[in-house]
């Protein structure tokens, strides 16, 4: 049973180990020993034909550098942003159940609802932000423009529908992302052969339109309302492996696809007026370029707009620590969608709500409420600003809750930006909390209280809100150290019903912002090198702590606690201190720049210094007492001088301290100890290296937002300003410009010494060791030393006694002397090291081309700008190369139209465009463009038109036009059907090369393909030279022998002075020119012609006249639009649509009318030839036409006869008779026709049997004859026999 | 589009060359108060009005607002054009003053730029045009800026006050600039330099020549300077007080970087006027110290020198801001206050900082302490270019 049940062996036909079998078969019969054929046989190879073997060599070389692209430096980050997969297609096809079931096959998590962007972790190393796109025109545009892969959906059992094909022509205008087709709805095929044709059908379309083997996935049909696991299973597989090319537009540009907004404006301008401009928080992944702060942005959908902050947060999402293992564990896979909903934060419009099951570490769940009155009063008020932002940064800390430590080392950064924004306005500057010298002592103490209420928090989690809430406040009564809890409490009040978690996460936070601010004074003092704290970074912490003042009383109010008030009279004073702190910095820095600043005078006074530091101060918080006490206090701080390092770096110890002891109690707060060691090894590396340089040059990088105000002071810089005094500053406003640097000879150059000096800058001094010729020389000697002559087999040895024995030597030395075998094993590799070198200067030259030459020094550059900065903490980075691709940032936008928040829809992807310079500016763009072939109408010139160039969709006026062979600009009425032209707009200006798409509207469904034109930019100019023809028509007066009077053409005698020489024709083709105008009629002039004119003569001049184009620039602002209306942006009507409106009908000129063509028969006169040619003509030619004879005249005319009867009579019979003759003749002549026909056929028979009977006769006589000749011949073969017969 | 807060403003007249500069490439608008406002004279110099004059002559479309004591100028950039242009420069200002802004602008035009300057090509204030042509040239073509029709021409010489010299300059038009590494600066290996006389002794270049010679010659024997005088149409314009200074520029060439490039200053201290009126009795003497305190400053140039230098400084920071995205470094000496403005210019304009190092002379005898800066360019591309 069992052997009946086995399968038969069968032999392996291919496979490795058919081949190996093959292999050894062959070298038993011993052929096989060479499996190269062109070895084992060299004849058959061998060179047939010089020429086709350069051709066949030209043909491969063509091939392979085909395949060549231009190198570019590889500028991808080290951690890249999540890769944007766009999920497009028309409705019902299936798109948000492919995002659904892709999420669930990474994440294990199920999302119901999906608007906007979801980023997820797929793997080690990537990440992926996943959007839908529906088939609105305006987000088709602005995602094809960030994608970096597509899944076209198609719904196979209908075809392709037209949105496909759409998006895939603005793909490539865009720069054609990867695009992976996906067949759905395959279950709805009954045949398999059907299914299989239709599968084969739409690959091959697809193919056309993308390239040929682009892949195309299928999902095979739904099982319970999702496609099948082990398929989404695949397609997450190629979406991971995916491999990119990287897009022109988007490497060279920021972008940023926005999965978050808050609106940061005041609620008390809104309440005044719900109209006001907005000011807008936006966050997002950073992509493409690096962006700079302060830059310009667009926003497709809404407009330009200028950053007004960027700030970047630890990553929301962030991939897994390298690790060793294959997969990631369900920690690592992450989801985060906070417009979902998902990844710890809910959005609503007007609130915030903190998710924190699912994904996240806490455990603790939403049952427990606050329900005391405080707390509830609390939720009652209405949020400020500073609460929304104290909000948003704990849905960002929830977020980053599971994130490794070294993201969050980037952590106590962001805030101090955050709050920063907030101005110093009101009175309450005064209750302010103090970060300096006090804190500095008392910061032991306070943070340990934070870490243990925080550790109360986390341990009486089940404990009620409020408690932890008194404490608090309880603390903040007694506390110097207020800003953080302020803000820690406002977000409290916000977070509305939020969880009992928040305290402890407020507090984490509260250390967050404190030790930040730590390390930001750390940094600051790091800055200034020297024993100082900057100015900027003491204000900073003002105006940090400033906002936690501002903050508090509010809540203060609201809470109905009367301590308010009891609050503020110790923290004057203290601010009063920090205040003195500050000017006492100042002056020691002062110094210390003026001594490092050679040219600087060093003559500064201090008082001059102190009372400007004051004024500075005093600008800051105008409070009178403060000065005075900071006067009071100067004395004191002169002496901390001395002690400020001791005091930091004694600050920092305690730090550490204190974070060991918080890692001791509680595990959560582990990240605090890199914190606080990494700004403790900061602030000591950029001790030791003094860049004082840096502040000289830029001041103090975090004030860096005032530099537009356009003061004079600010344009010379942050340190200079305060440094100098104001006669100084004049005078070095209006000093001479000049760009040479007279360097004031501080030596004697005449002395020897001083000489020695620069001894080394040239060939004749000293040189390094690797450079030195003496020392390389000795280098060559020992590695070329020995060498083997090849042809004789000698070896020759160089240097070869004394080498080796001192190696003998050597040998017995190194086991005494570790140093010197390290140094021998040092020669040993330097020795190794050269012979590679020579070696792979020997066989990789040969190889090495122009390409591998670009490759490699490009790929020389982009290691170059990786290792550059990457040992330096972000925050410093950032400064240099502008936020890298990669981050989270926060980028708030100020001035952002009210609708955009109104009518805020998160399906639609909001995109921040950044800018390059004078991107920003507009100017007149020149185009190549071509209309596509799918559009049914030809364009106009002059209709508005909706193009998408760039970032920016916008409508603009474009003319028209075609290059004539003299480079002359001729503008066109309308588009040419199959042809390129030029099209030239006034609008932004973009970069030479970019593509661009047009559509007549992006309002609606049209049934017909919407891509009314491509093409691509190619000029950016400020003037325009499309001219269009203009003919000037005129009449002769008065015409003499070759010139003609003229007139009508011109109105004036300047008109006629400026054409002067112009070169005018007549209808019929007479040239002339332009003479002299005349003194009348006005507008009249002389003009030459070659032949004389008549005065029916027309005369034209052909001119060009130049157009001008209406500087019309209208940004397509589909976004302000109100939710569900956002497709429906309509700009700028054509003038045929406004006449179809108003139902104007348009009056044609008569004459361009059409009518039914008459053609007259032509009558042509005879010809008449003059009597003197006639004669002249040979007779031939003469015209024979007689004259008509004329009448004959009366007397040569003969009479007519007239006959008698019986004449008449005769002559009848006569006519009668010879009737009767004529017929008989006929019959006659006929009878004799016949017979001769018959005649003629008897004698044709016989003379065929004439021949017949001849043929036989011949016939017989040949064949006798044949028979006599072969007797003949047969009597000749026997001719030896019978020779004569 | 270009809003408000798009423009910058400043005041007072100087670097003004840097602000117009930067806000022709960067395209934002410059608006600059208090021109000499507190002066007897106040408002822009002829000088200044000429420079304006040029700017509006190699760009389209720009505007330029001046009220009416000329205290304020408001400029709003066009693009660059660039083609055939002449200028007559202001006799106060040497062409050097104009060359060297033409120098960062002339690589982004629309048209290859062909210009014809004439003015001043010696004086005691700004870079000659020898200089220049020494060293600013050699340093663009480390940025990819080359090629046949990339020179600088002395067509004739013109001193102050007179003027009447004419420099020819034409430079090809650049897509994309190269970063540079430019960190060592090597070793000079020669020196070479130009003595020009004009309208004295074509003896005086000579004795220069020796006096320079006897000094460097302590230091390197491969010395060679290049004696130009001048005569006649290409000698300038005579002026009333016509006896001028002959001057003399020296370059040393390294062979790692050809650009190691060090040019003295002309500051020839301002000859006496007992010296201008008769040259034949005092003048050797008095040459002669001149031409020995040169080589001497000129040593001090070397003690400072990086790989660009001081009079460039500007010029190479500009080039490597406006490169690919890529790193650029160069070695610097110390910074000169132009460059440092410059620097904070490129900051406002450019939101670029660089990071700046200071390297200490180690055991080598190469002169003082040299700084490394360090950025990434912006990824700055020619708009003005026309795409065929």
């Amino acid at each position: 049973m069992e052997t009946k049940d086995q399968k038969k062996h069968r032999k392996k036909n291919s496979g490795p180990k058919a081949e190996k079998k093959k292999k050894r078969h062959l070298q038993d019969l011993q052929i096989g020993d060479e499996e190269d054929a062109r070895k084992r046989n060299p004849k058959a190879f061998a060179v047939q034909s010089a020429v086709r073997m350069a051709r066949s060599f030209h043909r491969t070389q063509d091939l392979k550098t085909k395949k060549h692209h231009i190198p570019v430096v590889d500028r991808t980050p080290l951690e890249p942003p999540p890769i944007v997969v766009v999920v497009m297609g028309p409705p019902k096809v299936g798109k948000s159940t492919l995002i659904q079931c892709l999420i669930r096959n990474f994440t294990r998590q199920k999302l119901t609802e999906i608007r906007g962007p979801v980023t997820i972790v797929s793997g080690k190393k990537r990440r992926l932000t996943i959007i839908e796109c529906g088939c609105d025109i305006n987000m088709m545009i602005d995602l094809a423009k960030v994608a970096d892969l597509v899944l076209m959906l198609i719904d196979a059992s209908f075809g392709f529908e037209m949105e496909t094909f759409e998006f895939l022509n603005i793909c490539q205008v865009h720069g054609f992302p990867k695009i992976m087709g996906v067949l759905t709805h395959l279950d709805s095929f009954k045949y398999n052969k059907q299914l299989k044709k239709t599968k084969k059908r739409l690959k091959h379309r697809f193919w056309t339109e993308v390239y040929p083997g682009a892949k195309l996935f299928y999902l095979s049909g739904m099982v319970h309302g999702e496609y099948q696991n082990q398929e989404i299973h695949n397609l997450g597989r190629f979406i991971t492996v995916m491999k990119f090319r990287p897009l022109t537009w988007q490497t060279s540009h920021p972008y940023i696809l926005a999965d978050r907004m808050e609106d940061l404006t005041n609620p008390e301008d809104i309440r005044k007026n719900i109209k006001c401009d907005r000011k807008v928080s936006l966050y997002g992944y950073l992509r493409g370029a690096h962006l700079k702060n302060k830059s310009q942005i667009h926003m497709p959908g809404v407009g330009d707009f200028a950053v007004s902050d960027v700030s970047f947060l630890p990553d929301p999402c962030a991939l897994p620590e390298q690790q060793k293992k294959r997969c990631l564990n369900e920690k690592e896979k992450l989801v985060y969608a906070p417009l979902s909903g998902v990844g710890g934060v809910l959005y609503d419009k007007d609130a915030v709500y903190v998710d924190l099951g699912g994904s996240h570490g806490f455990q603790e769940s939403d049952e427990v409420r606050p329900t005391h009155e405080l707390v509830q009063s609390l939720i009652s008020t209405h949020s400020t600003i500073d609460a929304k932002m104290a909000s948003s940064r704990v849905t960002l800390f929830s977020d980053s809750k599971p994130l490794g430590s070294e993201d969050i080392d980037n952590q106590g950064q962001w805030m101090p930006k955050e709050e920063k924004q907030i101005d110093l306005e009101t009175g309450r500057v005064r209750r302010k909390a103090i970060f300096g010298d006090e804190e500095d002592e008392s910061g032991d103490s306070d943070d340990e209280d934070d870490e243990e209420m925080s550790e109360g928090d986390k341990l009486d989690n089940g404990s009620s809100a409020d408690e932890s809430e008194e404490e608090v406040d309880a603390e903040m009564t007694d506390k110097v150290y207020m800003a953080g809890k302020g803000v820690k409490r406002q977000r409290l009040e916000m977070d509305e019903d939020s969880e009992v978690d928040l305290p402890a996460f407020a507090d984490s936070d509260d250390d967050l912002e404190r030790s930040s601010e730590d390390e930001g004074e750390a940094e600051e003092a790091d800055e200034s090198g020297e024993e100082e704290d900057s100015t900027a970074g003491k204000r900073d912490i003002l105006e940090s702590s400033v906002v936690g003042d501002r903050s508090k009383p509010r809540l203060l109010q609201t809470d109905g606690l009367s301590d308010g008030l009891n609050l503020e009279n110790p923290l004057t004073i203290k601010k009063a201190t920090l205040t003195t702190s500050d000017s006492g910095h100042c002056t020691a820095e002062e110094a210390f720049a003026s001594e490092d600043e050679t040219e600087e005078s060093s003559s500064l006074s201090t008082e001059g210094e102190d009372s400007e530091n004051e004024e500075v101060i005093r600008k800051k918080f105008p409070k009178s007492s403060k000065v005075a006490s900071g006067q009071r206090l100067g004395s004191e701080n002169l002496i901390d001088e001395t002690s400020d390092v001791e005091d930091l770096l004694k600050e920092e110890e305690d730090y550490k301290e204190e974070n060991n002891y918080s890692t001791e109690t509680s595990g959560a707060l582990k990240w605090k100890e890199d914190l606080s060691r990494k700004a403790a090894e900061a602030f000591l590396r950029q001790q030791q290296a003094t860049p004082n340089l840096r502040k000289l040059i830029y001041g103090t990088v975090t004030e860096d937002n005032e530099e537009e105000d356009g003061d004079t002071r600010e344009e010379l810089g942050g340190l200079f300003r305060v440094s100098q005094p104001s006669g100084e500053c004049k005078h070095k406003l209006d000093s001479l410009d000049c760009s040479r640097f007279h360097v004031e000879a501080p030596h004697d150059w005449d002395l020897e010494e001083v000489m020695n000096s620069i001894r080394d800058c040239f060939v004749t001094g000293k040189w390094e060791d690797d450079k030195d010729a003496a020392k390389i020389l000795a280098e060559d000697e020992e590695l070329y030393g020995d060498f083997e002559d090849l042809e004789t087999g000698d070896v020759h040895k160089g240097k070869p006694g004394p080498d080796t024995q001192i190696e003998e030597v050597e040998e017995v030395k190194e086991e005494i002397d570790p140093s010197a075998e390290e140094s021998a094993k040092k020669k040993h590799l330097d020795k190794k090291r050269k012979l590679k070198e020579m070696f792979d200067a020997e066989y990789d030259e040969g190889e090495s081309t122009y390409f591998d030459d670009l490759k490699g020094e490009m790929h020389k550059q982009a290691q170059l700008n990786r290792a550059e900065f990457e040992d330096q903490d972000d925050e410093a980075r950032v400064q240099y190369e502008g936020f890298r691709p990669g981050m989270y940032v926060r980028i708030e936008i100020e001035s952002v139209p009210c609708e955009f928040v109104l009518n805020f829809d998160p399906h639609y992807p909001i995109i921040l465009g950044g800018l390059g310079n004078s991107e920003g500016n507009v100017g007149y763009v020149q185009m190549r463009l071509k209309k596509h072939r799918w559009y049914k109408k030809i364009l106009k010139s002059r209709d508005p038109i909706i193009f998408s160039v760039g970032w920016r969709r916008f409508q603009t006026i474009p003319l028209y036009y075609i290059e004539d062979h003299n480079g002359r600009q001729r503008l066109l009425k309308y588009t040419p059907q199959h042809m390129h032209c030029g099209a030239t707009f006034w609008g932004p200006i973009t970069p030479q090369g970019t593509g661009f798409l047009a559509v007549q509207s992006v309002s609606g469904i049209m049934p017909d393909f919407r891509i009314a034109a491509t093409g691509v930019v190619l000029d950016l100019d400020k003037s325009i030279k499309i001219v269009k023809k203009l003919k000037l028509t005129g009449f002769p007066y008065k015409i003499f022998k070759n010139t003609s009077f003229i007139k009508g053409m011109f109105n004036s005698a300047l008109e006629v002075a400026k054409f002067e020489g112009a070169v005018i024709r007549t209808v019929s083709g007479i040239r002339g020119q332009i003479k002299k105008a005349l003194r009348a009629p006005e507008g009249a002039f002389r003009a030459s012609f070659e032949d004389k004119l008549l005065m029916s003569d027309i005369v034209f001049m052909r001119t060009w006249y130049p157009v001008s184009i209406p500087a019309f620039y209208n940004p397509v602002t589909s976004l302000l639009k109100p939710v569900g209306e956002k497709d429906t942006w309509s700009g700028m009507r054509t003038t045929g649509q406004l006449r179809l409106a108003r139902g104007v009908r348009l009056k044609p000129n008569k004459d361009s009318l059409y009518k039914p063509i008459v053609r007259q028969k032509k009558h042509f006169n005879s010809l008449h030839i003059p009597k003197a040619l006639q004669k002249a003509l040979p007779f031939k030619n003469k015209p024979k036409t007689q004259a008509k004879a004329g009448k004959i005249p009366k007397d040569r005319r003969r009479p007519a006869v007239i006959r008698e009867p019986h004449e008449r009579k005769v002559l009848a019979l006569l006519d009668a008779l010879s009737t009767v003759h004529s017929q008989k003749m006929k019959k006659a002549k006929e009878q004799r026709h016949l017979h001769n026909k018959e005649h003629f056929k008897v004698k044709q028979k016989e003379e065929e049997e004439k021949l017949k009977r001849q043929k036989d006769l011949r016939k017989k006589l040949f064949r006798i004859q044949g028979q006599k000749e072969r007797r003949n011949q047969k009597s000749s073969l026997k001719g030896p026999e019978e020779p004569s017969k | 589009m270009a809003t408000q807060s798009h423009s910058l403003s400043y005041a007072g007249c100087n670097f003004l060359r840097q602000r117009l500069v930067l806000s022709t490439l960067s395209g934002r608008p410059v608006k600059i108060r208090k021109i000499r406002a507190r002066d007897d004279n106040p408002g822009l110099r002829d000088f200044e009005a000429s420079f304006i004059r040029l700017l509006d002559k190699i760009t389209n479309g720009s505007r330029i607002e001046i009220n009416q004591t000329g205290t304020t100028l408001y400029y709003q950039p066009g693009l660059l054009y660039g083609g055939a242009v002449e200028h007559d420069c202001s006799d106060l200002r040497g062409i050097g003053y104009y060359l060297e802004s033409l120098l960062c602008l002339a690589p982004f035009m629309k048209h290859p730029l062909r210009i014809v300057l004439r003015g001043v090509t010696n004086d005691q204030v700004d870079p000659s045009v020898d200089v220049l042509k020494a060293t600013a040239l050699p340093l663009l073509k480390q940025f990819g800026i080359d090629g046949e029709s990339f020179e600088l021409k002395v067509v004739r010489r013109g001193m102050p006050p007179g003027g009447g010299g004419e420099v020819f300059f034409s430079c090809p038009v650049r897509k994309v600039l190269k970063p540079v590494q430019l960190t060592d600066p090597g070793k000079i290996k020669r020196i070479r330099g130009i003595a020009y006389s004009v309208r004295v002794s074509p003896q005086m270049a000579n004795r220069i020549v020796d006096s320079a010679r006897s000094i460097l010659n302590k230091f390197i024997p491969d010395i060679y300077i290049y004696t130009d005088h001048m005569k006649g149409v290409s000698s300038g314009k005579p002026h009333a007080a016509a006896l001028l200074p002959p001057g003399c520029s020296l370059l040393a060439l390294g062979p790692v970087s050809p650009i190691l490039l060090l040019s003295p200053p002309h500051s020839l201290p301002q000859a006496p006027v007992g010296w201008r009126r008769s040259p034949v009795r005092s003048g050797p003497i008095l040459l002669h110290s001149a031409a020995s305190t040169r080589p001497r400053s000129c040593s001090c140039v070397i003690f400072a020198g990086g790989c660009i230098d001081s009079t460039n400084q500007s010029l190479g920071l500009l080039l490597m801001t406006l490169g690919q995205q890529d790193v650029s470094k160069v070695l610097l000496g110390p910074l000169s206050p132009y460059t440092i403005e410059f620097l904070r210019h490129l900051k406002s304009f450019f939101q670029i900082m660089f990071k700046i190092e200071t390297k200490p002379c180690g055991e080598e005898l190469k002169g003082g302490d040299k700084v490394l800066l360090t950025c990434v360019g912006i990824g700055f591309s020619n708009l003005s270019k026309t795409l065929k």
